[in-house]
């Protein structure tokens, strides 16, 4: 996966509700059709690293299934990084898209 | 989002560790039920979730690291939101009682301030160290004479200090003046005669053109000066071509080869030039005629013990091959800067010591305040702990309130310090080294700072502790009365005041001490009459004035023309007069005594000519004084003061008796002879403070050659008028003018003027002392003031009630007196004891009174105790004044 890619789409993920970090990884997968998958080695780090820079907030609450889980949520400055990130990814993908598309 | 941050880190924040493992363990779990769902083995499926981390021990462990951050940046976050919020209450409750703000903060202010500027001069002066790489391993060496520690000989120097080889640099200073001619008037400046180690053992770039090298510094090549900054800015404009330049010292000429920078300021002798000293292969071979300054950088590794050992074993061969002037030849040495600074050291830490007790007392009244104003906060408190404040908190935020308080005083304690540290340096009496280097540097901004931050704790602990210490339903209850600790909080209170009355009192003796010893040094009989007199010094250039006969000759006519200026009743000529700089000692051995060293009696010496006694009204007890008769060719004579003649012939009459002394006699074996045909009384001659040394009056006439060069042919001309002496200046300079054309006049100064200045110093610590004793005592009395308002304010109904049952007035005011006597007296014993304990470390500082000088004990036990119950006076009649009805009803 590109990098930094996976911040924005965890905190895109964060924009529809709060979430632990196995629903972040299954709601990706399902939502790109398993064309991305999320590695859980890079997943979790990712979380702590944008928890200690307060894009994201940290719960513990009780999971669908009675279980004590740690829920996210995406905090006001999360959300301008996500902003950032998107329009970032929209030139980046324009640019690639302008040499590899045209045939 | 924050403030949930902030709420779960306080309320539940499992350890990182766990909270990981639980978190991975989780993920694991979900991820193993998905896989069973789709059909695998549980066992299988809980393998699947653990391989996709690929490595989860890895993972688990970044994740920790980064959750440790996370949380210790949040801490600090939360730590620093804390503080601002604290430090911004702190202000608030500040402002919101500016009265008492005001007072906490000029009280404390005047203490710190007052305790900065006294350790900016300490740290000026004692700790900072000299303006070298090398400072740490500066050393003086010494020859070791009488227990003491004396000037070395060019030959010991040479062969017993220079070869140590724990020295990476030595170096042989003579300290003389110069006489500067040529281009303006004639100048007279100190300047030090060096070997050219001195800019190895002073490593210091010139500010321009070189230094002197070992080349110069040879006879017949030494003609090479550095100027100093000062003398460079001063004489010459700061002439940038100055170097290549020739200048005439003492007749002489000398080319100026480099200036040296504004920061190589050596010793308080403030030498303003340095020149080769050039030793002779002679004066290398001569090891009596101790008059050199050593001093040595240790080489680095090396101690100073290595370079100890060193010197004594070179001791040895010297001792054995010169037995005569060498037999009892030992050297020491000392770490430069306490050489430097030692005299002042002691004096300036009593000062410190002194300001600290103030300072203590000015925490002792804030604490006190913040007592009071503890109690008056009560409900407060109580309210902000009923809302789960825990005691940590509220002491904390209590304490940040003193800090606050604390750091504004010292603000202004630091503007307060700046301009105590002009009038101190101004105010001090001359020649304490570094002291006019004096400013507010960062050492002493970051004293300032911990002087606060140790004050706030000092006085600002105990009250908050107290303060925080609140039962919330008695005290929200009482509506902010606060008399629900009163009995432990008036305990704590009278505390203070008894520590404060105790410091006061030992600044009060300390300073009755001083003035005490002031006092008894102005009743001592100085020897001489100094009221009339007028002494000025000149300095006859070798390179003109070499020959015995000129030299006697243009002094006998400098003394007769003086006594012709018209007012002079009586002129003379001395080496040498009392409280004044120069001079030449020499050791006297009786006759019937051998000359070795336990038998020498060392002495000063005056080469006078006849008037000298007379124009000083130096009394003489017994014999006759000199006279114009004792010259040259007759009975070779000596007068000697009281001191001496009991040291040389104790219980004898000493009139014909010999002494030998400063030349070998004709036998050349033994001393040459002089006949005492006089006595004197003795003469403070080295201050007030001390002790009258031997003395010992020759004829100019009778000495030998070599004691001209001894006093570098440097003397005093003295007169005496019935007018004021201070208008004999310009004629003295003119008498100088005829006679010995060229010759500069300097250190000018009638004798009454010289005697003040030797006693400057003194009187410059009993003043300090006393204002610190003054401000102590204003200090701790507005302490007790406040302390028995307090009492009265507390106990208004009590009094009331006892009126109302017919006590009298008289009998209010015993109680309240009763109330203030115990705390008063406790304090008084403890600064009995304390006194008793700590004024041994003025001793050295008092004349004439025992540092246990039981009048100034009770003197100062009575006034203090007076003032004291002045102070408790106010509140105890403002108490008889309560109209019963009025107070029965609050």
């Amino acid at each position: 996966m590109l990098h930094g890619t996976l911040d924005a789409l965890i905190l895109k993920t964060l924009t529809w509700g709060v979430r632990h970090g196995y629903g972040i990884a299954r709601w990706i997968e399902e939502t790109t059709e398993a064309a991305v998958v999320v590695e859980e080695g890079s997943l979790y780090p990712a979380l702590y690293r944008m928890e200690r820079r307060g894009w994201i907030d940290a719960e513990w609450g009780t999971s669908e299934l009675g279980r004590k889980a740690k829920f996210y949520r995406i905090t006001p400055k999360g959300r301008r990084q996500l902003a950032a990130d998107t329009e970032q990814w929209t030139r980046f993908a324009a640019g690639v898209s302008k040499i590899l598309l045209p045939t | 989002m924050k403030f949930g941050r902030q709420l779960r880190s306080r309320f539940w924040r499992p350890r990182v560790d766990e909270e990981v493992d639980a978190e991975l363990e989780f993920h694991v779990e979900m991820r193993a039920r998905e896989l069973v769902e789709r059909g695998m083995s549980p066992k299988a499926a809980r393998d699947e979730a653990i391989a996709r981390f690929v490595n989860i021990a890895r993972v688990g462990e970044t994740c920790r690291a980064l959750g440790k951050q996370r949380d210790n940046e949040m801490r600090r976050t939360e730590y620093f939101s804390e503080l601002s919020q604290d430090v911004r209450f702190a202000c608030r409750q500040l402002l919101r009682n500016p009265g008492f703000s005001a007072i906490a903060v000029i009280t404390l202010a005047l203490g710190i301030g007052a305790t900065a500027a006294i350790f900016s001069a300490v740290h000026s002066v004692v700790l900072r160290p000299l303006p070298f790489p090398n400072s740490n391993r500066l050393l003086s060496v010494y020859e070791v004479y009488r227990g003491g520690n004396g000037n070395v000989s060019a030959g010991n120097y040479t062969d017993g200090v220079e070869p140590v080889r724990a020295f990476e640099a030595v170096t042989a200073v003579q300290y003389s003046s110069f006489n500067i001619s040529g281009r303006g008037d004639a100048e007279r400046v100190i300047g030090a005669r060096a070997t050219a180690g001195f800019f190895n053992v002073f490593p210091m770039a010139p500010a321009r053109g070189r230094v002197f090298t070992r080349d110069e510094d040879q006879p017949g090549r030494e003609r090479v000066v550095v100027l100093s900054h000062r003398l460079w800015t001063r004489r010459f404009g700061a002439d940038a071509s100055i170097l290549g330049r020739e200048i005439v010292l003492n007749d002489r000429t000398y080319e100026i080869i480099g200036v040296m920078p504004p920061a190589f300021d050596l010793t308080a002798d403030n030498e303003e030039l340095w020149v080769p000293i050039a030793f002779t292969p002679e004066r290398k071979a001569m090891h009596d005629e101790h008059y050199l300054q050593i001093y040595a950088s240790l080489a680095p590794g090396a101690t100073a013990a290595q370079a100890l050992a060193e010197l004594a074993s070179n001791a040895e061969p010297i001792r054995k091959n010169f037995p005569r002037d060498a037999s009892s030849l030992s050297f020491t040495a000392v770490p430069m800067l306490q050489d430097l600074v030692f005299n002042y050291s002691t004096r300036l830490y009593t000062l410190l010591g002194a300001v600290g007790f103030v300072l203590l007392i000015a925490c002792g009244n804030v604490a006190n305040l913040l007592l009071a104003r503890g109690a008056a906060r009560s409900s407060e408190l109580a309210i902000r702990s009923a809302l789960g404040a825990g005691r940590a908190r509220i002491t904390r935020q209590l304490l940040t309130e003193s800090i606050v308080l604390s750091i504004v005083a010292a603000a202004l304690g630091l503007g307060l310090a700046a301009f105590g540290i002009r009038a101190l340096v101004a105010a001090a009496p001359a020649g304490v080294p570094r002291l006019d280097q004096t400013t507010v540097d960062l050492t002493v901004l970051a004293f300032t700072l911990l002087l606060s931050l140790v004050s706030a704790v000092l006085f600002g602990l105990a009250p908050a502790w107290r303060a925080a210490r609140v039962d919330v339903q008695t005290a929200i209850k009482q509506g902010g009365r606060g008399a629900a600790m009163g009995g432990v909080r008036d305990r704590l209170r009278t505390g203070l005041i008894v520590a404060e009355i105790a410091v006061a009192l030992l600044l009060l003796v300390g300073a009755g001490l001083l003035i005490r010893s002031s006092l008894a040094m102005q009743r001592l009989n100085p020897g001489f009459d100094p009221q009339g007199v007028l002494s000025a010094r000149i300095s006859l250039p070798a390179a003109t004035y070499s020959d015995r006969a000129t030299i006697v000759e243009t002094l006998h006519r400098l003394a007769e023309a003086a006594a012709r200026i018209p007012g002079v009743t009586s002129a003379a000529i001395s080496t040498q007069v009392p409280m004044a700089p120069g001079g030449n000692g020499n050791g006297l051995v009786p006759e019937g005594k051998t000359p070795e060293p336990a038998n020498l009696i060392s002495s000063r010496l005056r080469i006078i000519t006849p008037g000298y006694l007379e124009a000083m009204r130096i009394p003489v007890l017994k014999g006759r004084g000199l006279t114009d008769a004792d010259r040259r060719g007759a009975l070779k004579v000596m007068v000697v003061s009281q001191a001496l003649a009991e040291a040389a012939f104790p219980g004898q009459d000493p009139i014909g008796k010999r002494i030998g002394c400063c030349e070998r006699g004709p036998d050349k074996n033994t001393p040459d002879y002089k006949t005492i045909v006089g006595v004197t009384a003795d003469v403070r001659s080295r201050g007030m403070g001390e002790a009258p040394s031997p003395e010992f009056y020759l004829p100019t006439d009778q000495v030998p050659p070599e004691a001209w060069t001894w006093i570098q042919n440097t003397v005093y001309i003295v007169v005496r008028t019935d007018l004021d002496p201070a208008v004999m200046t310009n004629p003295i300079r003119g008498v100088v003018r005829d006679i010995a054309p060229g010759v500069p006049v300097f250190n000018v100064s009638t004798m009454e003027q010289r005697l003040r200045n030797s006693m400057a110093a003194a009187k410059f610590n009993t003043l300090l002392l006393s204002l610190l004793g003054a401000v102590g005592l204003v200090l701790s009395s507005v302490g007790i003031y406040g302390v028995i308002a307090y009492f009265v304010t507390r106990r208004t109904q009590e009094i009331g009630v006892r009126m109302a049952l017919g006590a009298s007035r008289r009998d209010v005011v015993r109680l309240v007196f009763r109330q203030a006597a115990w705390p008063i007296a406790l304090g008084i014993a403890l600064g009995l004891v304390a006194s008793a304990l700590l004024t041994r470390v003025l001793s050295n500082q008092l004349v004439g009174v025992s540092p246990y000088d039981p009048m100034t004990f009770v003197g100062m036990v009575i006034a203090l105790a007076l003032v004291a119950f002045g102070a408790s006076l106010i509140p105890a009649s403002r108490a008889a004044a309560l109209d019963p009805t009025k107070a029965l009803n609050r």
